[in-house]
């Protein structure tokens, strides 16, 4: 796929800092292992990422078979990173490379197989909650220090999570600011005015929010929430040159070329749960496409022996070459994404609940994950989260395993019922030759059911913000998002509440229904983890019988790395290559 | 001679505003919203507001397009950013930088790529050319014709990928493309660039074979050329002090314009080998709907091709004292 950095962004919902995505059957390992089958969400072992203990907190991280300090570690992607001013970082791939340099109160705790837990990174541990989930409490490690060995202050953190509210923060995610006390007013720290909702007191900071989120400290650990140096914080300058207290700083950055790090001296391992730090130097090289960068794992000569990618993945032209030789294979990391792309349907223009169901049973999925390229590189989706989300509840509402073909029949049937046989339908598309395809085989299904069907190709840079606006004039759009932390609310509550249709939300379909409206204000401050899992569960049903969406798939990544490279794993939280783990071999 | 270079000097600025000018209004005709792309994943109407203030772009066209001619000759201040010096090209908000500092850093890949592939197609075209030129008629002016026939009619794209097929995964005799800075290590930087180097002069040689045969040939019929042989001059003073520098007018114009375009941007060249330089720069500023980068690029490139245009209009009239009083 070739995306531009924001519409890889806006348009793949990848843009999620922490989508969670679990490790499926022939996922590599640390020794870069693979099976021979293809993966599928069948097959994924759906592991809970729990929250760890005070010990697992303190550090060092879980050490890598056969892992070696020293050498230079290289990456080979796409794009360059969006954005170095944590406040600013929204994409997961961001999130990933820069989890070597920036450090939040929270991160995730990989082990050797890819077990992995939420912890207390610069915290002591991941959190302490009171008030059914209204106060949240974080206690700051001692002597942490940042790259010119000034100790790490909990006034660093408070100052963090204030900056987010200044209007130069328009790009990362907006959690704190929405759910913080008094929030709504507070313009930042700049004119020398703190947030009352964030108190410090000793090294403990206290955040206060409006309603209970039993799940902020797993909101915490995405890359977005990493604390800044208050002595060094250049407001809008910072994106330029963020401060490190991870195990590398940066040493240059030639925008859209490479981002080289070197050792942060003043890094201690003891105290670092996350990353082991391994290699002496990372260099980070951007422009690659993907097919240049298959092709180099391919060779596996020089410095590529050494490489890896965060973002690129194995070139839909080489996947059958490289997926089917097992000696490439075994370079592989094999990863079902929680991204679920599904077709919101406009519930102000197809108000019929039947009418929405006829085209779900109509869909027709077999076809369309042939021509993406078969089950090597998507999985049929039929609930809205993922069956790798914790929440995820089975079903199959509309007959997408049974009937991969889609079946007319049934929805001639229902839009008879419906008295709205040849009813007209507007699907938007973003422009790619890619979606041309899947258009037309789209509208052959939905016609063959009964359906009039009009497609329109809409620019990929307007697309996001054309379906987003509450007039627009498409009954069914393709669209997609990964959860921002692994949990239901993450899925659900800003796509499909009530409160969230605005003009340019998320809430495509503009479903505004009071019994999924209940059930979300319930779960969202539901504690017990076990109670709030089934209850998104029964909210992603309760919206797939109102037809709200047409689910559609789930992608697989592919990640290749070269022949001298190890340790790689996957980061459940950071849905990410887990790379303050990776080493390289002599 | 000097009043022939400061009327081609103004009649370039003239170009280059007017290129400017067009770019910076065109953008704003394609239906793109670079707010709303520099806006989050939740991104409301305030929100996005704010980006657009932000980024520059809330002011009326014709007020940021003189504010950005202003930049290039006095520099520019950026509310929260800085100053901007000149020459600024403009900041891109894409980046957090100023335009010009990162085309700075782009222009040693582009002109590595075009001097190197220079020094191959040019010794090995016009050499080519020169023996066909010579050898009329024989089994080395066919070889030459034909082959620079073939060259001609292939692509970037398509020799390059076979090439690094072949030469890069399947014989592992030339290294995977890439830039190292000259100063940094020569090694290097020549190894990482040959294979681009000598996949743009194969389709460069062709056409500067053809040229230089089918200009040696002309010249070598002429009557001045034949006085020159009757003179009693020498084959090899006939050939470099008559015919050749008549030949070479035409090839040096060629020339200068190729050496613009590639400086300019080798778009194609630059995509197919993964180079970074100012063609991948340029594709990626549209991609990123980043007006300030489009424009510095397209500034940039504009003004490589019409310096080199002037000095292949220089170089010619020194070869050919009649142009300077056209």
């Amino acid at each position: 796929m070739s995306f531009s950095r924001r519409n890889f962004l806006i348009a793949t919902g990848v843009a999620a800092g922490s989508t969670m995505a679990l490790s499926a059957c022939s996922s590599g390992n640390a020794g870069g292992n693979s099976a021979s089958k293809a993966p599928s969400m069948d097959k994924a072992e759906a592991a809970t990422i729990t929250v760890g203990t005070k010990a697992d907190s303190q550090g060092p991280a879980p050490e890598m078979p056969g892992a070696k300090k020293g050498g230079t570690l290289y990456t080979l992607d796409q794009i360059d990173f969006d954005h170095l001013d944590p406040a600013q970082i929204y994409s997961s791939y961001t999130g990933a490379g820069a989890v070597l340099f920036l450090r939040g109160l929270t991160g995730y705790r990989v082990d050797s197989k890819g077990n992995t837990t939420l912890v207390g990174d610069l915290a002591t541990d991941a959190g302490t909650m009171k008030d059914g989930g209204k106060t949240w409490s974080f206690t700051l490690k001692d002597g942490i220090k940042w790259e010119d060995g000034a100790v790490v202050t909990i006034e660093d953190v408070r100052h963090t999570f204030e900056r987010l509210f200044a209007d130069f923060v328009t790009e990362g995610p907006r959690y704190p600011q929405n759910w913080l006390e008094g929030g709504d007013k507070y313009k930042g720290p700049y004119e020398g005015k703190h947030l009352k909702s964030i108190e410090v007191s000793g090294n403990t900071i206290t955040f206060r929010l409006k309603e209970g989120h039993a799940d902020f400290n797993y909101m915490l650990a995405m890359r977005g929430f990493a604390i800044v140096p208050k002595k060094h914080d250049t407001q809008k300058k910072y994106d330029k040159r963020p401060y490190s207290c991870g195990p590398y700083k940066i040493e240059s950055r030639s925008i859209d070329k490479s981002l080289t790090l070197v050792r942060n001296e003043h890094w201690e391992a003891g105290k670092d749960p996350v990353r082991n730090g391994y290699p002496d130097k990372i260099v980070m090289q951007f422009g690659y496409q993907s097919l240049a960068s298959t092709d180099r794992y391919i060779a596996d000569r020089g410095n590529d022996q050494f490489a890896l990618s965060l973002l690129n993945e194995v070139a839909s032209e080489r996947v059958q070459k490289v997926m089917g030789d097992a000696k490439l294979k075994q370079r592989v990391m094999t990863q079902v994404d929680t991204t679920c792309f599904y077709f919101p349907i406009n519930m102000t223009r197809i108000k019929d609940q039947k009418v929405r169901q006829a085209i779900n049973w109509a869909w027709p999925a077999q076809q369309l994950k042939q021509q993406r390229g078969g089950s090597q590189v998507t999985e049929t989706a039929t609930t809205i989260i993922s069956p790798l989300t914790p929440g995820h509840t089975d079903f199959d509402l509309y007959g997408k395993k049974t009937k991969p073909m889609g079946d007319p029949e049934k929805a001639k049937a229902l839009l008879k019922e419906a008295g709205k046989e040849g009813q007209k339908l507007v699907i938007a598309f973003q422009q790619s030759d890619k979606a041309v395809k899947e258009a037309v085989t789209i509208k052959n299904a939905l016609e063959k059911a009964g359906f009039k069907v009009v497609t329109k190709q809409v620019d990929k840079t307007t697309f996001y913000s054309e379906i987003g606006q509450l007039d627009n004039e498409f009954d069914l759009f393709a669209a997609g998002w990964g959860p921002d932390w692994p949990a239901g609310y993450a899925v659900i509550f800003p796509c499909w509440d009530g409160s969230q249709i605005s003009e340019g939300g998320v809430n495509w379909a503009q479903l505004n229904d009071t019994g999924v409206n209940k059930a979300i204000a319930a779960a969202s401050v539901e504690t017990d983890p076990e109670k709030a899992n089934k209850a998104w569960g029964e909210i992603d049903r309760q919206i797939m019988e109102l037809a709200a969406c047409v689910p559609d798939y789930h992608p697989i990544r592919n990640y290749f790395y070269g022949s001298k490279v190890g340790g790689v794993v996957w980061n459940a939280g950071d849905t990410a290559i887990a790379l303050g783990k990776v080493f390289v071999k002599a | 001679m000097f009043r022939f270079l400061i009327r081609r000097v103004i009649g370039a600025l003239v170009i280059l505003l007017v290129i400017s000018a067009v770019t910076f209004f065109l953008f704003y005709a394609i239906p793109r919203d670079p707010a709303r792309m520099a806006c989050g994943k939740v991104c409301d109407a305030e929100l996005l507001e704010q980006v657009r203030v932000n980024l520059g772009i809330a002011d009326p066209m014709p007020v940021q397009y003189w504010h950005w001619l202003q930049g290039i000759f006095v520099g520019r201040d950026y509310t929260g950013i800085g100053h901007c010096n000149a020459p600024c090209l403009g900041y891109s908000f894409t980046n957090s930088e100023p335009v010009f500092e990162t085309i700075k850093t782009d222009l040693p890949t582009t002109i590595s790529l075009a001097l190197g592939a220079a020094f191959f197609f040019l010794i090995i075209g016009v050499g080519a050319g020169m023996i066909a030129a010579v050898k009329q008629g024989t089994w080395m002016d066919k070889t030459a014709s034909s082959l620079s026939l073939l060259g001609s009619s292939l692509q970037i794209y398509f020799v390059g990928y076979i090439a690094m097929f072949f030469l890069v995964q399947q014989l592992g005799v030339l290294d995977p493309p890439s830039y190292t800075p000259f100063t940094e290590n020569p090694g290097a930087w020549v190894s990482g660039l040959l294979l681009p180097w000598l996949v743009l002069s194969i389709i460069f040689t062709a056409n500067y074979t053809r040229m230089t045969r089918s200009q040696l040939v002309e010249q070598l019929s002429e009557d001045y050329v034949r006085t020159a042989r009757a003179k009693g001059l020498s084959g090899r003073n006939v050939f470099f002090r008559f015919a050749w520098r008549g030949a070479m007018g035409p090839i040096v114009t060629i020339f200068g314009i190729d050496m613009g375009t590639l400086i300019g941007g080798a778009i194609i060249t630059e995509s197919t080998f993964s180079l970074q330089g100012l063609g991948t720069r340029a594709v990626r500023a549209v991609t990123d709907s980043d007006l300030p980068m489009l424009l510095g690029v397209t500034v940039v490139a504009a003004t490589a091709i019409v310096f080199a245009n002037i000095l292949v209009d220089l170089v010619y009239a020194l070869i050919d004292p009649r142009i300077r009083l056209a």
